[in-house]
This record gives structure tokens, sequence and C-alpha cells, in this order.
């Protein structure tokens, strides 16, 4: 392993509800998410990542409590409804908005993502899958140390999913990723720390779990992605 | 989409035009109340040349104002899009002025700038912005999340970019709008004729009107209705093909 | 638009008279109003309802649509009316001098012949009868553009305050006496250029019905038009001079009472020029003469034979 400058996610009596609500969204959440690398975020509907995700953007409305970030100072969410605009194919876009340096990085991802017979179409002319590969490649080559990816792989074939979850890990080591899915299999297969958030009312209201996380270069083992799997189901 | 347009004006002018009649056969009206088509006809070889070219004077200072209005509107929507003081203190204005009625301002107008082309053309200019600048604000008031995003995440956005992106995403309803406005344009200039000026179709349906002559009014209505189809259906090609070109650049 | 096809044609003595004006209420129509308020029109069993009318309103189409039963059209009016196949007929003249003339300043040279107009800025309405009118002066002076110059009027009286127009066509017993009283106050005091004098004899307001009407209802439009003429008669004489400023103050709030007394007294002279003149009485020459200048302008495709539907008859 790399040593890698030491970052970290933490909260402690995180509290969320949208203004003028009595409810609250998440309350008391406490975890403590060591980083880099590619980390997730995992919970039913409504339990509030997206209000997390945004939370750790610096919107502070409506919450209390403490948010400790450590070696992050830039994070970036993206979201799987995210659109190019429609004025130039999707090519263009990718060379306005990435820089000349990153030019060659930008390649291979487009390769990797299986995009490159895709860079003249426009945007509007993809499909689900081919948008939301288009969409990451741009974050990816952002500049920024979080990177949050809210459903950011929706609608794409998972054998070319998990090429990319692969390449994302292989090629950003030394980012933190928060991964958003409702995927369990995925979730227990590569990342490394989970955070399940619990359905209202459960307590604790949020459990950090250990995923395999796993690299292109090992085997995957069954018995304790089965055993990760049960733990993220029991927890959430 | 042209074509369509024309036929479209036809089939209602000539369906208005049959209701007329078919009240006049009924109750046995005069040529005086309601003319027949005799002497529709006789009305429109004598008149419709010189109505043309009075159709044609009032289209192009409506165009004029329209183009006018379409840029000043264009520019306050940009300017009030913002939800800042000014942003909305400029809506507010604007949403305030339009309710004068336009012929209550007429005189004052007239008083300033005399009954000439540029009375005209202020008040056709005056008629159209607002509605025009009402859906401008609305459009370039209405952020596109989706796409916006990840420009303003990055740092990205310039205020150039957010105007072309709500653009770009509203042409066709900015289409719809540019084109209707026409209409208002075209309204707005005839009123002001009607009101107070020397030329125009305006001032000339004032004067058939002096003179009771409906057969007049009527050529007068078919004209217009005639020039601002083909006009708008000019307006909305020419929105489809800045679309089109826009979209496969 | 459905009421056109329900509404009675013809009213009987008790039926609802509906009587359409030319203009809003003012002292051209005090008579008419005069006739309603002092019970002229009940006294005859007449139910009569008095509107305004305005430049949207035409009583003669609203006699044919059945609206009204009777109106009051201007002479120029009738004959296009009856160029277009109306059925309408003129029971009474309301106006003996037409009350369009021209004002302009006294320090100006008079106008005493037609010559005099030339080299002056004049003051029309494109379209209206102040067109006609004076087209038909000019003609008969030999006058043509440019030895005039013809300025397009409109309600903003502001040209001819600074002096861009020289003469300036008023009604001359309402807006006549409120810009005279402006330009008196100013000092500069106002003359008339009167059309009438120099022979041309256009005829407003005059009372009208439909062919119908008349046919059918003869013993209505009698009593009609004699109660009318007697509200006239009433409002007219100088005895009367208090209540028949009552009545126009009733319905024209935005006019000063001495100037309503003015204009009281200049309708007097246009409508009953001498004291033992009919109000009412039409002049059979000036309708005449009327439709002759419209034909000469071209107004009207063909003759109407004006002098067919006019029915003297009812004032006397």
């Amino acid at each position: 392993m790399h040593a890698h400058p030491p970052m970290r996610l933490a909260c402690r009596q995180a509290t969320f509800r949208y203004p003028q609500t009595a409810s609250a969204v998440f309350e008391n959440l406490a975890f403590d998410m060591p980083g880099p690398g590619f980390n997730a975020l995992f919970g039913p509907s409504g339990v509030g990542k997206t209000s997390l995700a945004r939370l750790l953007m610096g919107e502070r409305d409506g919450f209390s409590g403490e948010l400790q970030m450590t070696g992050i100072k830039r994070v970036l969410y993206t979201y799987n409804t995210e659109r190019l605009p429609g004025w130039a194919a999707v090519g263009q876009h990718l060379e306005r908005i990435i820089a000349p340096r990153q030019h060659e990085q930008k390649d291979q991802l487009v390769e990797l993502f299986d995009m490159t017979p895709h860079l003249g179409s426009r945007f509007a002319q993809l499909s689900l899958g081919q948008k939301n590969r288009i969409n990451l490649i741009r974050y990816l080559l952002q500049d920024f140390e979080m990177l949050v990816m809210d459903e950011s792989l929706a609608n794409v074939d998972e054998p070319t999913r998990e090429k990319i979850l692969l390449g994302i890990k292989a090629r950003f080591p030394d980012k933190f990723f928060l991964y958003i899915s409702h995927n369990v299999i995925e979730v227990a297969k590569f990342c490394r720390h989970i955070l399940v958030m619990a359905g209202k009312g459960r307590t604790p209201s949020a459990a950090m779990v250990a995923g395999q996380d796993l690299t292109g270069d090992q085997p995957l083992e069954r018995d304790p992605l089965e055993r990760t799997m049960l733990e993220i189901m029991n927890a959430a | 989409m042209l074509l369509r347009r024309i036929y479209q004006f036809l089939i209602i002018y000539f369906l208005g035009l049959a209701i007329l009649l078919g009240v006049k056969y009924a109750l046995r009206l005069s040529n005086y109340v309601i003319p027949d088509p005799l002497l529709l006809g006789l009305t429109f070889q004598s008149e419709a040349l010189r109505y043309f070219k009075d159709v044609l004077d009032t289209m192009s200072i409506a165009i004029i104002g329209q183009v006018l209005s379409i840029c000043l509107a264009v520019l306050i929507g940009i300017l009030g899009r913002q939800t800042t003081w000014f942003g909305s203190f400029v809506k507010v204005a604007a949403y305030n002025v339009q309710a004068y009625p336009i012929v209550a301002l007429a005189p004052i107008i007239f008083i300033l700038l005399g009954d000439g082309f540029l009375s005209r053309l202020l008040i056709a200019a005056m008629i159209c912005y607002f509605p025009l600048l009402l859906s401008v604000l609305g459009i370039m008031a209405e952020p596109i999340g989706d796409i916006e995003h990840f420009y303003r995440i990055t740092g990205r956005m310039r205020w150039q970019l957010e105007v072309k992106i709500r653009a770009f995403e509203n042409l066709s309803k900015l289409t719809t709008v540019v084109a209707g406005s026409a209409t208002l344009a075209m309204a707005g200039t005839i009123v002001a004729e009607f009101i107070a000026a020397n030329a125009g179709i305006g001032y000339s349906i004032r004067i058939a009107l002096y003179q009771s002559d409906l057969g007049k009014i009527l050529i007068a209505l078919f004209l217009i209705g005639i020039s601002l189809s083909v006009y708008q259906g000019l307006l909305e090609w020419a929105g489809a093909i800045i679309r089109k070109t826009w979209e496969s650049r | 638009m459905l009421t056109i096809f329900w509404a009675a044609p013809a009213a009987d003595a008790a039926d609802p008279i509906n009587y359409r004006l030319k203009w809003l209420f003012n002292a051209s129509v005090v008579g008419d109003l005069y006739a309603d308020v002092n019970g002229h029109f009940t006294e005859a069993r007449l139910a009569v309802k008095v509107k305004s009318g305005g430049p949207e309103r035409d009583a003669i189409k609203e006699l044919e649509l059945g609206q009204a039963q009777f109106g009051v059209a201007s002479a120029d009016q009738v004959i296009r009316a009856l160029d277009k196949g109306a059925p309408v007929v003129v029971l009474a003249q309301i106006f003996q001098v037409n009350p369009l003339q021209w004002i302009y300043r006294r320090t100006d040279p008079p106008i005493r012949q037609l010559a005099d107009l030339k080299g002056r800025v004049i003051g029309i309405t494109y379209g209206g009868n102040d067109e006609t009118i004076m087209r038909t002066l000019l003609a008969q002076a030999g006058l043509a553009e440019p030895e005039v110059t013809l300025f397009n009027v409109r309600y903003d009286y502001t040209p001819f305050y600074r002096r861009q127009v020289d003469i300036w066509p008023v009604y001359r017993n309402t807006q006549g006496i409120i810009i005279g009283r402006k330009m008196q106050a100013e000092n500069e005091p106002v003359r008339f250029f009167i059309p009438g004098e120099f022979g041309v004899r256009f005829v407003a307001n005059s009372v009208v019905t439909s062919r119908r009407m008349l046919q059918n209802e003869p013993a209505t439009v009698k009593r009609f038009i004699q109660a009318l003429l007697a509200g006239w008669e009433a409002a007219l004489d100088p005895a009367n001079t208090v209540r028949a400023l009552d009545t126009l103050q009733q319905f024209d709030r935005d006019t000063p009472r001495e100037q309503l007394a003015e204009q009281l007294d200049i309708t007097r002279s246009l409508i009953k020029p001498t004291t033992e003149f009919k109000i009412g009485t039409i002049d059979t020459a000036a309708w005449k003469q009327t439709e002759q200048i419209m034909l000469t302008q071209k107004q009207v495709a063909k003759p109407v034979q004006v002098e067919t539907v006019l029915h003297p008859e009812f004032v006397f």
C-alpha cells in the first residue's frame, strides 16, 4: 500500500431536518469513516443519504451537530439524472471542461467506460447508461478530494459497471469516494467502508460495515462477501 | 408550418364570414349592416391593393417594434433572472407597468412624440414587450438544475453560460413566444394608428369606421390576418431552423 | 349575437322603446334628455330608454337589427345607409345649422370669403364629415393643396394651441365653447368659420327610424316624435333654462354649469334660429345638397334620392 495523506470523514450528533418541518430526516447520526478509498453510503430511500451528501458539499441549512472532514478540501457531488448541454457533441464537451494536461487520462477513461464510439453523439442521443458514464467521466477529471457518486452508474450493465468501478479504484487510489447505491452486492464487493444508514426509528441510526474492497488483482471469496451482505442487511 | 398557418387562418376567416352572411340572410339585413359577397368583392377590388400597402406599412413598424422589444426583453430578462434585489425589482416593475392600459398611455405618447413613426413604433413595442418580458423572465429565472449543477459545483458557471443553457433548453418555448408576440406587435401598431397616426391599416380602419363601411373593415381584417399568418409562419420556420442547426452543429 | 335573432323588430305602445343617440350625453342632446327627464315620453304613454351614442355606435344599424326603434344619425350616415339598401327614414332634423365649424384666432385675418382660406393650415379629420365639408368648400373656392395645407386632426388640440394649425374643426356648441374660453383666458379671442355661410349646408343630427316601424306603427311614431320635439321646444325655451341646465348637469357632470349655459345658448341658435321656428323642420334642399356633395366626392356610388325618405309631416 502507498502512503496516502490521512483523510477522515467523521460526524457526531448530526441531526438534519428540512427547514420548517418538525420531524428529522436523521437524528444523532455518528460515524467515523477513514479515507482515502472507495467507500459507500447505503440505506433505504428517504433515510437521508442525499441530505448527508449536501451537507458534505457545505450546505448547512437544517443541520445541527458536528461534522469533521480531515484532508478533504473539495467535495464534488454527482447524481444520475444530470445532463450535458445539447448544443455540442459530448466529446466536445469533455474537451472543453477537462484541463488539457488531463486529456490523455480522459481518453483512457473514455476507453475504459466503453464510450469511444459515442463521443460524436449529442447527449440526448445516448442511452441512460451511456449518459451516466459520460457524466461520471467529466467529474472524475475535476479537482476534488472527495467525490460523492449518487447512483452514478445506474442503468449501466453489470460487467461494464464492475470494469468501471475497478478502473476508478486503480486510477484514483488517493481520492475519497462515497458511492451511493442500492445494490447490496456491489457495495459489499467493491467498497472498503460502508456507512449503512438505518430506517427511521431504528437505533443505532447508522452502522459502519467493512466491505470486501475488491481490487482487480485478487480473487473474490464467497463466504466473507455473504457475511458482509448480511451485516449490511441487518444494519439497514 | 407556413402553409398550415395560412389555411388555418383562411378557414377561421371564411367561417366567421359565413356566420355573418348567415345572420345577414336570416334577418334580411341590408348591405349597410352586413355587405353581401358581391359588394365585398367590389370593395376588395377597389381597396385591396391600397389596404395591402397599408398592412405592409403597419407590419414593417410592428416588426421593428417587435425586434426592439425582443432585445429589451432579453436584456431585462437576463438582468431580472437573478434572485438579487435588483432582479426582483426589475420583475416587480415589469409586472406593474403591464397593468397600465396602453390606450391610457397612448395620448401621452402622442403628445410627446407626435403622430408619426416613433409613436407607432413605441406603442407596438410596448404592447408586445411586456408579455415577451414575462416569458423571458420566466425562462431565464428557472434553473435547469440537472445541467447547471456540474458548472456550479466545479465553479465554472458564468452568466453567459447560464443564459445559454436556459435559452437552449427552452428554445421551442421562446420561438412560440416570439411568434405570438408578432400578433401583439401588430395589434399594438394598429391600435396606435387607430388612435392617432396618419398612416397604416389602423388609420384606414378608423376611416372605414367613420363611414360605417363594414365591407372595408372585413377586407382589412382579411389582409391583416393573412399577412400576420405568413409572418408568424416564417418566424416559426426560422425558429425551427435555428433549433435544428444549434442541435446538430 | 344571439339577441339579434330574438329581439322583436317592432314595438307597440306598451313595448319599451330604445332611442339611440349619435354621441355622448352633452348639450347637443339636451332636448332628448329633457323629454325623458321631464315626462314628455311618459305623458305620451311611451316607455323610452334614451341611450348615449359614441364612435362605435350606429343608430341606423341598430334600427335594422331591432335593437333600437328610434335613433339619431347625421345626414351622411343616412345617405350612406340608403346607398347600401338600409330601410331608414328621416322624421325630423334637429340641427338647422351644422355645429361642425372651424375655430380660429381673432388676430388672424378673418375669413370673409372662401379665397381667404388660401395659405392657411387647415385641420381636418380624415374620413370625417369635416373633411367632406372642407373639401367641398375648397373645391368651390378652386383651392387645392399646396395652396392650403391640410393637417390631420385628433382629439388633442395642442397643434392648434401651438399655432401649427390655423383653423381647427370643432363642434361649435360644445368643444367650441370650451376651447374658446381657454383661448380667451390666454388673451387670444377666437372666431368661427361657418361653412353654412358659404353655401355648404351639410345636414347634421336628425331623428330616424326604420321604414317598417313607420309602416307598422305610425301612431307610435307620431306620438314619439311629437313628445320628443315637445321636449326639445321646452328645453330650448329661455323660460325653462334652469330646468334644462339641471337636466344637462345630471348627465354631463364634467362641464361646469356656466359653460353648460353658454353651450345651451349656442345650441339654441343652431336648432331654433328664430323664436317662431318649429324645431325638427326638415330642410329638404340641404338634404339634397348633402347627397350631391357625397356623390361628387364619390362617397356614395349612385344617387339615393334622399328626399324620398324624408317625412316632414310629423313636425307641426
